[in-house]
């Protein structure tokens, strides 16, 4: 059995290797993405020979593996067939032999390759003598072990969920904290560690809980052993195993207890209220309320105004941290902010799928056309102008300067208007279908349109760029300072801008569009959301 | 004899090198209950998407109750209701808002819209989940919602891209007799389907479509031909498989 499911996975691999480009091209980048990662942790956990935080950096690079295995086949579910239990449910298997098959079909592959070789740095880096080497090879071989167990039980147990539309609006949600990591380590903590905020010194007990967990069992036993603590050594070992064997029988019984349970993706709980909201106000009203009950109910909704707070806090970190902060940093954040909500609606048609055919068959000329544009936009706006306001607000008060934030509002106003002008356009113009691929929770452009999606963040740069430069130079001017600029008057006259560039863009949209519906229905039905 | 239903002249598209539609003609009568069948590829699907609207042709003229349909979309678009394949539905909206969002789109009042949403609703026996979100339905309710969002604004034509397709015999029958009852009031069907015995219990009109061509059309009767309509398109269309080989399937070996 274990034979069988190496050569499935090697198999799918393989296959991935020959299909289409994109996949080649996804297959290669990972392989090595894979590589990297293994040189890299291999390199840095070797640096940190003779350092006085080496065991605790080890313990939490061996915990960052952990929670790396934890999260990420909640991604991959849909991409890893041999993840879903319900593709093997109808095989007479026994559990046994095909929970050994199942480990032997995870270990395989560039990424648990690379995790064992990449942490095999502690070698170098934190064991001493033979007796450390040896109980470094064991500790890295049992925190793979648990690594690989751990993630087989978690989206064993999940199986049900994770194949169900709430697992995936689940997954969808992961997004949002993996953004904010991502930004954190990219953005943040470079300009912490470059104003003196974060030191090795900081480092020192920073796993004092950490070392009792099983990633932290496997560092600490390497350098129990290096000390010559043989016992210590052992015992933490035997715990690890210990834990990787419980893990284990959970997994047996989760994978038992899946084989022959239905999944859950039948179940669903009900909505409140019957009505759509709005839907007194004309067909404006009517779009307004479905558009509003999607930026609810929809995920990929909620994950792009997740990620749009959270790069535009990453991005003004240039402003409130490190050595070099500037105010004017907080300006180009609030630009940002408002280009960010444009380039994530710009295709309209794309992101609504199928059922923008139903839609269509209301969409009878411009006046029906403009409605339907501005229904969105209203939407848009009534999320994003105070979602943006807060978040202005918000860092200006944390940069020390809270009457900067009504300059950044006039910015996020006026930005706005530009923004959500450009998508309408590009919805009406460059239409595209969208695809949901397996193993991704999010909507990307289909295969081939991925240089309209670049054009969409150009095109709102831009856009958002030109609109706000007149308030770009009121800032450099008056500093923002109430005594030169009534600051009411500013973010009010900012308000009627952004709104006279966004029904500008409505109309020009509307015009746009007529005469092509037939056309941006193709678009519609191409999409695979 | 009125003015036909649907009147189609010369209706052709093609997608690259490939004729997907070869200029095909055909009349319905008004009130007629009238199938489309052909075999996968025929170009059923995108018939019926040039003749609501959805698909510009490349040569051609349809006319829905003597509306041309791409000189005068508005107005054609306004009696017909249309039923695709892909029950193309609002996931995230549950099926009384899908409803009543559909009857919005048609412009009619917000109360009357809820009003006749509710009703389809009952009929389509779907009150009970009515508050559940469309993403959570199984393939019938979807059709059937579906359906009742084609129907909302009581079209005078209506079109159906395999209705029945992967759908339970239960709901099979509820869409059937709505079907039906919607064809006894004088509104008119079109619908594409593989159910031969559907066609030919149903239907009044039959046209069969192969590689972009209608190569048989008329009432069901002279159709079939004396035949079962089964028979009657196969023997027109062709199977090409031959049934030779799989020596080993069945009990006598292993």
């Amino acid at each position: 059995m274990a034979r069988l499911l190496v050569q499935l996975k090697l198999r799918l691999l393989r296959n991935a290797l020959n299909s289409s480009t994109a996949a080649r091209v996804s297959f290669l980048v990972s392989s090595y993405g894979a590589l990297i990662v293994a040189i890299g942790v291999f390199w840095i956990l070797c640096l940190l020979r003779g350092s006085s935080v080496s065991v605790d950096l080890t313990a939490i690079i061996f915990t960052g593996f952990a929670v790396g295995w934890l999260v990420l086949p909640i991604f991959a579910f849909g991409l890893d067939g041999t993840l879903d239990p319900a593709a093997l449910a109808p095989y007479p298997l026994r559990t046994r032999p095909l929970v050994l098959g199942l480990l032997a079909a995870s270990a395989t592959g560039a990424w648990p390759i690379a995790n064992v070789l990449g942490l095999l740095g502690v070698t170098v880096g934190l064991a001493r003598g033979a007796l450390g080497l040896v109980v470094a090879v064991v500790a890295v071989v049992l925190e793979v072990l648990f690594c690989i167990v751990l993630a087989r039980f978690v989206t064993t147990s999940m199986a049900g969920l994770l194949r169900s539309r709430r697992g995936k609006d689940l997954a969808a949600f992961l997004i949002i904290p993996l953004v904010a990591v991502y930004e954190f380590f990219g953005q943040v903590l470079p300009r912490v560690i470059a104003d003196g905020g974060i030191t090795v010194a900081s480092l020192n007990g920073v796993d004092q809980w950490l070392r009792w967990l099983p990633p932290g069992l496997a560092a600490h036993a390497i350098q129990d052993a290096s000390d010559g603590h043989l016992g210590a050594a052992v015992a933490r070992l035997g715990l690890l195993a210990g834990v990787v064997a419980v893990l284990g029988w959970l997994w047996v019984r989760a994978l038992s207890h899946a084989l022959v349970t239905t999944d859950a993706s039948t179940q669903s709980s009900g909505v409140r209220g019957a009505a759509l909201p709005l839907a007194r106000y004309g067909l404006r009203g009517a779009v307004a309320a479905r558009f509003w009950i999607y930026q609810r109910r929809e995920p990929t909704s909620l994950v792009f105004w997740g990620m749009t707070v959270v790069i535009t806090i990453a991005v003004s970190s240039g402003a409130i941290l490190g050595q070099q902060r500037h105010p004017g940093v907080l300006l180009f954040s609030a630009a940002f902010g408002a280009a960010q909500v444009g380039y994530l609606h710009a295709n309209t048609v794309g992101l609504t799928g199928p059922p923008f055919v139903l839609e269509a068959t209301a969409l009878t000329g411009r006046r029906t056309l403009r409605a339907y544009f501005a229904g969105q936009d209203m939407v848009l706006a009534a999320i994003g102008v105070p979602l943006l306001a807060a978040v202005s607000f918000g860092l200006a008060t944390v940069a020390g300067r809270p009457m900067w934030g009504f300059l950044l509002t006039a910015v996020n106003l006026a930005g706005l208007g530009a923004a959500l002008a450009v998508s309408n356009l590009l919805g009406a113009t460059s239409a595209y279908p969208m695809a949901k691929r397996a193993g991704s929770p999010m909507r990307q452009a289909a295969q081939g349109y991925g240089g309209y999606t670049f054009g969409a963040v150009l095109a709102n740069a831009a856009a958002v760029g030109v609109a706000a430069t007149p308030l770009f130079v009121i800032g450099a001017f008056t500093g923002a300072h109430p005594a030169v600029i009534p600051m009411v008057g500013l973010v009010l006259g900012a308000a009627v801008y952004g709104l006279a560039l966004a029904w500008g863009g409505v109309w020009i949209a509307a015009r746009e569009a007529e005469g092509k519906l037939p056309e941006l229905c193709q678009v519609a039905t191409a999409s695979t959301l | 004899m009125g003015a036909p239903a649907i009147e189609v002249r010369g209706l052709r598209k093609s997608f690259g090198d490939k004729e997907a539609v070869a200029g095909i003609d055909l009349e319905i009568a008004p009130g007629s209950f009238s199938g489309l069948i052909g075999p996968n590829g025929a170009g059923k699907t995108t018939s019926l998407s040039m003749m609501t609207g959805l698909l510009r042709p490349d040569a051609g003229q349809v006319l829905i109750n003597g509306l041309d349909a791409w000189a005068d979309p508005v107005a054609a678009k306004a009696i017909i209701g249309v039923v695709t394949a892909d029950a193309r539905l609002f996931e995230r909206l549950s099926g009384a808002e899908m409803l009543e969002y559909a009857g919005r789109l048609r412009g009619m009042p917000a109360d009357e819209a809820r009003s006749r949403a509710a009703q389809l609703l009952d009929v389509l026996d779907l009150t009970a989940d009515s508050k559940r979100l469309v993403a959570d339905y199984s393939t019938g309710m979807r059709k059937k919602t579906s359906l009742g969002c084609a129907l909302i604004h009581n079209p005078a034509v209506l079109f159906l891209d395999e209705p029945l397709e992967g759908v339970d015999p239960i709901s099979a029958d509820v869409i059937r007799r709505l079907l039906t009852r919607f064809v006894g009031s004088g509104s008119t069907v079109l619908f594409s389907s593989h159910v031969m015995e559907l066609v030919e219990q149903v239907c009044d009109h039959v046209s069969i479509i192969d590689n972009g061509e209608i190569v048989a059309s008329g009432t069901t009767q002279d159709v079939r031909g004396g035949k079962t309509l089964q028979q009657a398109f196969v023997d027109l269309v062709g199977s090409k498989a031959s049934g030779e080989g799989l020596s080993w399937l069945g009990s006598s070996s292993s």
